[in-house]
Formats: C-alpha cells, sequence, structure tokens
C-alpha cells in the first residue's frame, strides 16, 4: 500500500473505523440514535459526497438491519423508486425486471422495470470504506456466528487498517473459535506488513497452533520469488521453518491419538459383538452362526422402544435407551435359549453341524426382521448425552457416541467377568465346560446350564445391538456384517477367554484404524484379514490359548 | 445302535450302491446333453416338446452349480474339511473365463478402445496391467481358470494344514478368506472391473453366445465336464487315498501315526476341489453373462454347502442332485414368492442337520425301506430279505 | 538309572535322556529318562498324571521336548521329527482308546496300515499286490479276526478293535511298538488272549505296553518302569517295585 493510497483510503478507513468502535462498544447506540428510516432515506436524496456522512450515522444507530443496507448499497442494490422517492433494494429477476423489498423489514413490495428506479449512486471509495465499516459491525454482532464470520473475513483480506480493530475485538472476546481466528488474522496482518521483530513475534505467536491456516501462513514465509525470498529476514525464515516443523510433529501426534481413539471405539464395537460370541463359541464351544443375528434383534429392540417412547412419552426420549439396554437383552436372550433348547442341544459335539444349523437360523431371523421391518434402514435416535463431539486443538473430533460405547463395552466385559467368577451360575457353567458328566453327576443341571449359557451370550450380542444401533445403520443384515469381524476377534483373541476376546478386538480394532491412513479402509481390512489368517498358522489356537493335554482332546 | 446313532452314523461305502446311482447320473447327464440342445435347436418354437434357450441355460447353470457342490462333496463328505470359502474358487475360475470374454470383446466396447476393456478407459487407465497378459488366448484362460484356484488352495492349504487348523477354525478362516477376496475384487483400483465385475461379453471362441447353438453346445460341454469330473471323483474315492482321507476325516490321529503326512493328503484333495470349483465358476459364467465380486459373499460359500448336505454328503451322486435340486426349488420359489424362500433355504439348513444329516440321497434307502415294512405290515407275507434293516 | 542308560546307550533301541516337557508351568515330565533294549518287552505304569502319555507323545513325535533327548537305535534323534518321519523309521503306536477306522472294513483298515510306499500320488495309484495281500491275511489269523475281514470295523466288539489296533501296528513292521493300554475294557477272556498275543510277539521286536491293570503286567512278567509325576520311580521286576517303599507310598499312600 502505497502512503498516496494510504491517505486517501487507509486514513479515512481508519479513523472510522476508531469512530465506529468508539460508537459500537458500549453496545447501547440503538435506542439513542437515529430512526434508521429517515436515515434511509436521506441516504437516497442525498449526494455523493454526502453520503459517507449519513452511513455513519446510520452505523451509529447500531441497528442490525444497517448490515442487510450496507450489503445493498456496496452490491449496487440499492435504489430509489422515481414514483415516490423511497428507497428500496432491487433485486434482478429472470424477467429482467426488479423485486423490490424493504429495506429495513424485509418484506416485498413489488416488482418493477428497471426504468421505473433509480440506483443509488456510489463510487470506489465509498464502497472500500463502507466494506470497512461492515466488518466492525459484525465483529461485535453479540451472534458468536456472526462474529466468526468477520474474524476469517479479516484473515482473508489481512487488512492492515483492520489491526486496532483486531486488538480492541481481542481484548474483549470471550469465544474460543472467534477469539483464535482474531489471533490468527492479526499474525497474518503482522507477517505481512509489520517489521521485522513483528514479523519474528508473529511468528511466534503461532507456535502453539497446528491448524491448516496458520501452516499455509508460515510456509509462504519460506517460498522463494524466482531468487528472492518472501520473507527477508533471516531470523524469521528460520524461525518459521522450525515452528512448521514443530507443528507438522504435534500434528502427527494428533492424528495418531485421533487414529487410536477411532481403533478403541472401533475395538469395543467388537468387543461387544465378540463377548458374546467368547462365551457360546469359547466356554461352550458352539459355533453360532446366528449371533450376528442376536445383535440385529437388539438394535431393532432398541428401535422399537424408541417408535413406543416417541408416541407414548416423547419427553422421556433420553430415557429410551435405559429401557432398551434390558428389553434388548431378554429378547435376544430369550431368542437364544429357545435356540438352544430347539435345536443347538442335539448337536453338541458335532460343531460343524452347529455351523449349518445355525446359520440357516440366522437367515430365517434375517428373513422375519426384513417381512416385519421391511429391508430398508431404520432410524434409531441418540438421547442428547450422546450427541455431539469434543473437539480438540488440532481439530480432531473425539465424537460423544463412540466415548460412550467404549465405556459402555468395558462396564459389560466388567459385568461378564463379574458373573462369570462371582456367581453360582458362572461357577456351574464352568463346571460343566469343564466336565460335563462330573458335572452332572455332582447335581448340576448341565441342559439348563447349557441353555442359561447360550441365553447369556445372546442376551450380551442383545446389548451389543443397542450400542451398535447408535453408531450404524439398523437393517436385517446388520448382523452380517459383524459377524465375520467378531469370528476373527475370538480366533485371534484364543477361544473361551474373555480377556483373549478384550485383546483381540482392541488389537484388531487398533490396527485397523492405524493402517488406514496409508493403506485405505478396504485394503485395511483385507491386510488385517490376511494377517489373521497368517496368525492362525503360527498359533492355532489363539493369543491366549490354553496349552496342554485338555484343550486337545 | 439306537435310531438316532443309525442315522447319524457315516455313510459306509458301497460299491454296488453306487454303481447303480453313478449309471443313472451318467445317463441323465448324457440324456441331457443330447436331448435338451435338440429339443431346443430342431423342434419348432410352437411344439409343445420345444426347449426355450433360456431353460437351455437354466439347466447349465444348474449343472455348474452342481459340479461346485461336488468339489465341495470331495473335500467335505470324503475327507471331513467343511470348507466355507469355496465360492472363492468358483470365483476365480469365473474371472478367468471372464477376462478371456473381456478381451474378445476387443474394440465393440462402449468406448471402442481395442487394447483396454471398457472399465479400465472409464478409470482412465493407460495400458493393460500385467495379469491381463495371455488372456486374449483362450488356452490360456482356460489352465488360469484351474491354476488360479488350485494355487490359492495350495498356498492357504499348505500355510493351514502343515500347522494343523482344523475343524471350525479352518471353516471360519476359509469364511474370512473368502471375505477378503470380496473386498479386495469390489476395489476398482484391483483391475477386475470392481462392483460391477465383467459383463457385456459378446462371444466365445467366436461363437456368438447370445446364439442358440452356442448355448447347446455350452450345456453339453457342462454335462460332458461334469459327468468327467464325477468320474474322477469316483476313481478318487474309490483308491487307496480316498480310503485314507476317509480315514482321516474319521481319526485323523491314527493316520498320522500309521505314518503318513496327514497335510499333504489334505492339500491334494483340497488343490483338486478348489479346481473344480474353479472350472465351475469358468462354465458358469459364460451361460449367465456375468461375474462380479458378489460371488465371494461368504453367504454363497455356505449356501453351496447346504446343497451338499441336502443332496447327500459322501455321495458323490448325492451332491450332484443336492445342487440341481435346491436351486430349482430355489427358482420356482424366488419366482412365485420371493420372501419365503430364505425362509425355505434357512428351514432346510436347520432340517437337515438335525433330521436328514445323510441329505436326500443317504435317507432315501432308509425311506423306501420304512414305506416297504408299512406294506409289510398289510400284508403279512411279503416281509422278504429287503425289508430287513437297511445297509448296517 | 542315568548311569545304566548311559552304559548301553549305543546299542540301546530307545534311550530317553533328561526329557522335561511343561504346559503352562505345569512339568508334565520333568528330567524323565529310561532305556529300552532291542528285543525287549517293557511295561510302564504308574497313576494318572505320571506322564505316560505325553512321554509317547514325546518320543512319537507329537510333542516336542522343551528339554533333553530322545535317541533311537543309539544314533538318530527324534526330538526333531514328525509323527509320520518317527513312524517311518520304525515305530509304532497304539492309543489307550481303541483306533480304529471305524467306516473302513477290517481288511480296508489293514491294507491302510501296511508298510508301502507313503507319498500321497503313490496312494492314489497302489494296487496292493500278492505279498501284501498275504501278510494281511496272515495278520487276520494272528489277531483272530479272520472271520470278520470284510465287516466294518466299527461293528467290532470292544476288544476286537484292540486286537485290530496292534495288528494294524504289526503290519508296519514296527522294530518299536508301543501299546497304550491294550487290555482296557476287555473282558477276562479277552484280556487272556491279548496276553498271549504279546508274549507270542516278544523277541520278535521291541515293546512297550503302559498299563493300569496289575494283574496283566504281572501275567507278562517283564521289567517294569514305575513313572510318577513325570520322571521314573522305580524300576524292575514286577515282584521287585512292587516291594519298593516309594511305590507303595504313591500308590497307596494317599
Amino acid at each position: 500500500m502505497s502512503l498516496r493510497q494510504w491517505m486517501r483510503g487507509g486514513a479515512l478507513r481508519f479513523l472510522m473505523v476508531f469512530w465506529a468502535l468508539a460508537v459500537l462498544v458500549p453496545h447501547s447506540g440503538a435506542s439513542a440514535a437515529e430512526d434508521l428510516g429517515t436515515l434511509v432515506t436521506e441516504l437516497g436524496a442525498a449526494s455523493l459526497s454526502k453520503k459517507q456522512a449519513v452511513v455513519d450515522r446510520m452505523v451509529a444507530t447500531g441497528a442490525p438491519e444497517v448490515v442487510p443496507i450496507l450489503e445493498a448499497l456496496v452490491g449496487r442494490d440499492l435504489y430509489t423508486r422515481k414514483s415516490d422517492g423511497v428507497v428500496v433494494i432491487g433485486q434482478k429477476t429472470s424477467g429482467g425486471k426488479l423485486l423490490l423489498t424493504d429495506p429495513l423489514t424485509g418484506s416485498e413490495v413489488g416488482t418493477v422495470g428497471s426504468r421505473e428506479v433509480k440506483r443509488i449512486k456510489t463510487n470506489n471509495r465509498l464502497r472500500s470504506s463502507v466494506k470497512a465499516v461492515m466488518g466492525t459491525l459484525t465483529l461485535m454482532s453479540p451472534d458468536p456466528q456472526r462474529r466468526l464470520e468477520a474474524a476469517d473475513g479479516l484473515l482473508k483480506s489481512s487488512d492492515q487498517a483492520m489491526l486496532p480493530l483486531i486488538e480492541t475485538a481481542l481484548a474483549k472476546e470471550a469465544d474460543a473459535a472467534v477469539k483464535n481466528a482474531l489471533q490468527l488474522a492479526k499474525a497474518s496482518i503482522k507477517l505481512q506488513s509489520g517489521s521485522a521483530e513483528e514479523r519474528l513475534a508473529a511468528v511466534q505467536s503461532l507456535a502453539d497452533r497446528t491448524d491448516p491456516e496458520s501452516r499455509v501462513m508460515l510456509s509462504r514465509l519460506l517460498l522463494k520469488d524466482g531468487d528472492v525470498w518472501r520473507e527477508p529476514d533471516e531470523t524469521v525464515r528460520e524461525t518459521a521453518g522450525e515452528t512448521l516443523a514443530s507443528m507438522e510433529r504435534r500434528l502427527e501426534m494428533w492424528r495418531t491419538v485421533e487414529h487410536l481413539y477411532q481403533g478403541i471405539s472401533l475395538g469395543s464395537v467388537l468387543l461387544l459383538a465378540a463377548m458374546g460370541l467368547a462365551i457360546t463359541f469359547g466356554v461352550m464351544g458352539v459355533i453360532n452362526m446366528a449371533h450376528g443375528e442376536m445383535v440385529m434383534l437388539g438394535a431393532y429392540t432398541t428401535f422399537v422402544i424408541q417408535e413406543a417412547f416417541r408416541s407414548l412419552a416423547p419427553g422421556l426420549f433420553d430415557w429410551s435407551l435405559a429401557v432398551a439396554l434390558p428389553a434388548a437383552f431378554l429378547v435376544s436372550a430369550l431368542v437364544g435359549i429357545a435356540m438352544e433348547r430347539g435345536c443347538i442341544r442335539f448337536l453338541y459335539g458335532r460343531p460343524l453341524e452347529t455351523l449349518l444349523a445355525t446359520w440357516g437360523i440366522s437367515l430365517v431371523l434375517q428373513q422375519t426382521v426384513r417381512s416385519i421391518f421391511g429391508p430398508t434402514n431404520r432410524e434409531v435416535g441418540a438421547p442428547e448425552w450422546m450427541q455431539g463431539a469434543m473437539e480438540s486443538v488440532a481439530g480432531i473430533t473425539l465424537t460423544y457416541n463412540r466415548l460412550w460405547i467404549i465405556l459402555f463395552s468395558f462396564c459389560v466385559l466388567g459385568a461378564v467377568l463379574l458373573v462369570m467368577k462371582k456367581t453360582a451360575f458362572g461357577l456351574q457353567m464352568r463346571a460343566v465346560t469343564q466336565n460335563r458328566e462330573m458335572a452332572r453327576a455332582m447335581g448340576i443341571p448341565t441342559g439348563r446350564v447349557d441353555a442359561m449359557t447360550f441365553g447369556l451370550g445372546s442376551g450380551i450380542a442383545g446389548i451389543a445391538g443397542v450400542a451398535l444401533s447408535q453408531i450404524d445403520n439398523v437393517s436385517p443384515n446388520l448382523g452380517q456384517a459383524y459377524i465375520v469381524d467378531s469370528f476373527m476377534v475370538v480366533v485371534f483373541g484364543g477361544v473361551g477367554n474373555l480377556w483373549g476376546a478384550f485383546a483381540g478386538a482392541m488389537s484388531l480394532g487398533i490396527v485397523n484404524k492405524l493402517l488406514e491412513p496409508w493403506a485405505g479402509a478396504v485394503l485395511g481390512k483385507i491386510l488385517v484379514l490376511v494377517a489373521i489368517i497368517l496368525f492362525i498358522q503360527k498359533r492355532p489356537r489363539g493369543l491366549f490359548a490354553l496349552r496342554g493335554r485338555a484343550v486337545e482332546s | 445302535m439306537s435310531l438316532l446313532q443309525r442315522l447319524y452314523a457315516p455313510q459306509a461305502q458301497e460299491p454296488g450302491k453306487g454303481r447303480l446311482a453313478s449309471a443313472i447320473l451318467l445317463t441323465v447327464l448324457a440324456a441331457i446333453a443330447i436331448l435338451v440342445p435338440l429339443l431346443n435347436l430342431t423342434v419348432p418354437a410352437d411344439s409343445a416338446f420345444h426347449v426355450p434357450t433360456y431353460l437351455v441355460s437354466l439347466l447349465g447353470k444348474y449343472l455348474c452349480f452342481a459340479m461346485l457342490a461336488l468339489s465341495i462333496d470331495l473335500i467335505w463328505g470324503f475327507c471331513g474339511i467343511l470348507s466355507l470359502g469355496h465360492g472363492a474358487f468358483f470365483a476365480l475360475g469365473g474371472y478367468a473365463m471372464g477376462m478371456y470374454m473381456m478381451r474378445q470383446i476387443g474394440d465393440r466396447g462402449v468406448y471402442g478402445n481395442a487394447e483396454l476393456p471398457d472399465f479400465m478407459v472409464f478409470l482412465n487407465w493407460k495400458e493393460l496391467p500385467w495379469y491381463w497378459y495371455g488372456f486374449d488366448f483362450f488356452p490360456f484362460a482356460v489352465v488360469m481358470a484351474l491354476f488360479v484356484p488350485g494355487l490359492l488352495a495350495f498356498v492357504f492349504g499348505w500355510l493351514t494344514f502343515r500347522s494343523r487348523v482344523s475343524g471350525v477354525y479352518l471353516s471360519i478362516i476359509t469364511q474370512a478368506m473368502t471375505y477378503a477376496l470380496m473386498l479386495a475384487f469390489f476395489r476398482n483400483d484391483m483391475g477386475f472391473g470392481g462392483n460391477n465385475g465383467l459383463t457385456d461379453f459378446k462371444d466365445l471362441l467366436g461363437f456368438d453366445l447370445q446364439s442358440d447353438n452356442t448355448r447347446a453346445v455350452l450345456l453339453a460341454s457342462t454335462c460332458v465336464a461334469l459327468a468327467g469330473c464325477y468320474l474322477m471323483c469316483r476313481a478318487i474315492v474309490a483308491s487307496k487315498l480316498g480310503r485314507l482321507i476317509a480315514a482321516i476325516r474319521d481319526d485323523e490321529a491314527r493316520v498320522r501315526f500309521l505314518g503318513y503326512r496327514v497335510e499333504n493328503f489334505k492339500l491334494f484333495v483340497f488343490v483338486l476341489s478348489a479346481m473344480i470349483a474353479g472350472l465351475a465358476g469358468a462354465l458358469y459364467v459364460p451361460q449367465v453373462g456375468i461375474i462380479n465380486p458378489g460371488e465371494f459373499a461368504p453367504a454363497n460359500s455356505i449356501e453351496a454347502v447346504i446343497w451338499v448336505a441336502i443332496g447327500g454328503r459322501g455321495t458323490l451322486y448325492g451332491a450332484i442332485a443336492g445342487g440341481v435340486l435346491v436351486n430349482y426349488a430355489k427358482t420356482v420359489l424366488t419366482g412365485v414368492i420371493p420372501e419365503v424362500w430364505l425362509f425355505a433355504l434357512g428351514g432346510m439348513f436347520i432340517a437337515v442337520t438335525l433330521f436328514f444329516p445323510k441329505g436326500l440321497v443317504g435317507s432315501l434307502p432308509a425311506a423306501i425301506d420304512w414305506v416297504k415294512r408299512r406294506i409289510g405290515k398289510r400284508n403279512p407275507p411279503a416281509s422278504s430279505p429287503l425289508a430287513e434293516e437297511p445297509g448296517q | 538309572m542315568n548311569v545304566t542308560g548311559r552304559a548301553s546307550y549305543s546299542e540301546s533301541q530307545l534311550y530317553v535322556d533328561g526329557v522335561t516337557v511343561s504346559f503352562d508351568g505345569f512339568k508334565a515330565l520333568n528330567n524323565l529318562s529310561f532305556v529300552v533294549e532291542p528285543g525287549e518287552m517293557r511295561a510302564i505304569i504308574g497313576p494318572n498324571g505320571a506322564g505316560k502319555t505325553t512321554m509317547m507323545d514325546v518320543i512319537t513325535g507329537k510333542t516336542k521336548p522343551d528339554e533333553g533327548r530322545v535317541i533311537f537305535k543309539g544314533d538318530i534323534d527324534l526330538g526333531k521329527r514328525d509323527e509320520a518321519a518317527v513312524v517311518a523309521l520304525g515305530i509304532g503306536r497304539k492309543f489307550q482308546r481303541p483306533s480304529v477306522f471305524e467306516n473302513h472294513s477290517v481288511f480296508d483298515n489293514l491294507e491302510l496300515a501296511i508298510k508301502s510306499d507313503r507319498s500321497t500320488f503313490a496312494c492314489l495309484f497302489d494296487r496292493l499286490d500278492a505279498d501284501r495281500k498275504s501278510k494281511i491275511e496272515s495278520t487276520l489269523e494272528r489277531i483272530g479276526l479272520a472271520g470278520e475281514r470284510d465287516q466294518m470295523a466299527g461293528k467290532l466288539s470292544h476288544g476286537q478293535k484292540q486286537w485290530l489296533e496292534i495288528g494294524m501296528l504289526l503290519v508296519q513292521d514296527p522294530e518299536l511298538l508301543f501299546l497304550d493300554e491294550p487290555v482296557a475294557g476287555m473282558t477276562d477272556a479277552e484280556t487272556e488272549a491279548t496276553v498271549e498275543l504279546l508274549r507270542d510277539l516278544r523277541g520278535e521286536r521291541s515293546i512297550v505296553v503302559v498299563e493300569h491293570d496289575m494283574a496283566f503286567v504281572h501275567a507278562l512278567g517283564v521289567k517294569v518302569t514305575v513313572l510318577h509325576e513325570g520322571s521314573v520311580l522305580a524300576e524292575g521286576s514286577m515282584d521287585q517295585v512292587q516291594n519298593d517303599p516309594h511305590v507303595i507310598e504313591v500308590y497307596l499312600g494317599r
């Protein structure tokens, strides 16, 4: 910006900004100020040289309606109607005519030919000063969203004239996002127009950030135009380079954190889906191919319960999941017990047949659900406390629903471990697993224990369905999507071991998500599958396998 | 032996009974190979004896499924290895043939590019990937349709059988194998047409795929191939190796302590079975006109297992019968009331495993026997040796 | 015991030298050593969990020893070989539970067992020659199953299955035979017949019999090794070990 320009436009704007601040900062102008309507009429009548003053007075009213009027003025959409001299905003319609709206109320006041109105004249100088003053208007808006937009606008224009305004706004800004954007704008302006020391300070002020804007800003300093560095000062360049590198390092770390979070989240979903399987497959030696359908039943139970809440007690909707959990457990557990009593118990000791029969059951369950609820996805809502996300420094979002699912899966794991280790039922279950004949001889009703164990495994799958309904589509195919993965978890972790399932689920989830960035989602998944197939060769009984004779018989 | 035990006892290999069934099977195949094309090509369309072309292709499709069932029976019924990934071998064979037919399209595709198949042009590829080389030649494609499934089975089997992965573990990882392949083939950059797979074939060896003559010849070839595979499997099952694999199924440890390297025998049968499945896939694709990654879906492989279970595992002809019958039922049911098909299929899975573990063919003698005994009760003198306990 | 072991090490049939196997910290075999001479018949007894089955697993290549060696015929280390290789060297094993191929005929069982080329393709094209056929027939006579030649093995009585399994080992022509509880579940008459059969085999090849049935071991009248907690507790004639205070303590003192 040359001195002359500065004198002509810049200085004027400078003054205006100060003035606007003086008027606006108390946020009280509206009541005391003049009537906006008369000012608008005045603006229409005023000569080009007087218009500036009218605009200033309009700004001084502090009324929010000023902004669209000034926007129209700058966009050359402000007219006076020839018939009565009223000021209107006109927008071109497709028929070449103008749709007129009242500048104050925004209501439509008719459509006229372009001859019937007269455009309110502006020149470049007026337009640019109005633009600047508009920035200040929005920067002081009570709506943080508007302020954020204004701050972003300031960053884009990086106009030195705005620096004092930014400083003032920064001093009283409470919203973190807006403050952040303002600081960025300030640094940007300083980098472009400050002294070497100021530039250095600006670079240093960016050190704690990782956002793309500041990285672009810094990397621009390291560019050359031909042989000439864009940034003449070497110290500034060096500091910028170092800062940039440390930003990248931190960013990389945050990305890893994000992938870990996603991995743990996927792992806990897999854990939920696989835990029931670890019980039925691991403890009972039963391959339940319908396990995925138990998960699906849980998800549909959630859907039904939520529908009931929506129609009966919409106010209590946030509690629907609390009801859905036991309901889903019961539904899936009952279906599981029915399966065990009606079919699987005839097939003990013949795992391959069990596999086929339960696959048949899974087809029947899928088709039943499809017939009742239709083949399309069903909408399952999330209670308010599960919505939204936690945003961290580097633009990484940790969604609350996933966070809850992680916590939830750990709770379920803890509960299942308790049931297995601390209750009489758990003791009976383990006894039957280890020596059925002996358990029967000691008076344990093995048939009932079998049924209950299967019910427990299926019920946990139902609970998993409630959790899955929060992050996945609820459709009849829901179970199919998880069955291969859950089997992999159990096989990888080692059969009959809940901690194995835990380790298996977490490592699968995390490896999957860490592979994703450089291999892509599908290829990452394929790699994991292939890795497990290879792993099985080395440890056919999984990560936490029991070794010895008992296992082989 | 209780009734239940008798029901579940594996099939004894009785050569006499098998010979009759074989004769019937081969006669039926010969009849299909000769009569169906004749009735399709020479009998006028308005005659009651005319076989419409769609039926020719449908029959060919069933017979390809029957061949897949045969391959599964060889490995499951006789060697006791339940593969839930045979659909992968079938699909790989199909892709090999599909690639040949893609190359046959030449410049008749939508983009008219003689060098590249349409989907590659669409993806903006500049040259043919190396693994497409050679697929212009029919013999190469046929060899690949056998070699690629065989190689996959070899690598997979070599790794798993050597480390003694067996039973349900093996079943589950075969399922993971076909699942991984499905995901891979869905990817566009694999170079196999992604989602859409390979389709819009024009001709095979210069013969128009849409013409009745070509379809008739394809059906006849399928019959011949199926008969050939059947005879080969029969010979293998009857050989010492065949008896050994049945012994492996019944008591693997004993076989191992007789000094046999069990993993080699399993590997041999697994690879052979995969190659038969590949051949079935190669014959299937020209008759249905498309191959896509959906063929790799784990559900398809499991469905094929149930054909075998329904037909009767451990009897090769039973598997073939199962493959044809279940698919015929599928065509009929999905045509009339589509919703019922999955119920029916699921019901069949449950019923067969619970009540007819020997399948249709295995339960047939008992059924005949039962009917005879009912008649025998009515006419006491008729109780002949036939009315005695069946088989065992 | 190690001392006697080393003395006859080079000409021994089988030399088990300080073998230790542990499963998850539990030592199934603990520095186990003993020697079997060529042509010797040896009985091994011991309470449940003494490590008898694990010992046979180690010798026949199913389980790899954590420590120690198993030497066959003085210079062949069995520790690194798999089951098939061990069998090929001339070691046969009968399982505790009779394991015959129930869906094959008695004759087929023996045909699958008889010494022949074990490779896959040889089996595919194998035709039974006259020599092997006559050997099978004579073995059928010897194990008393000539009359059941074409029966399904699954239909045999428990004792007959045990004999068939012994017959399956005999047609392999092994130098060293392991018989795990060959008379378990047999009637007295069957047990007697088995004693006859084993006495008949004596001297023909080395045989190790693992048994619970003391009367049977007594009837065999051979050297006895007593295992306890994975190592040798006592060794000697049946009368000797029966009077050994350690043995009495282990068997009766609990």
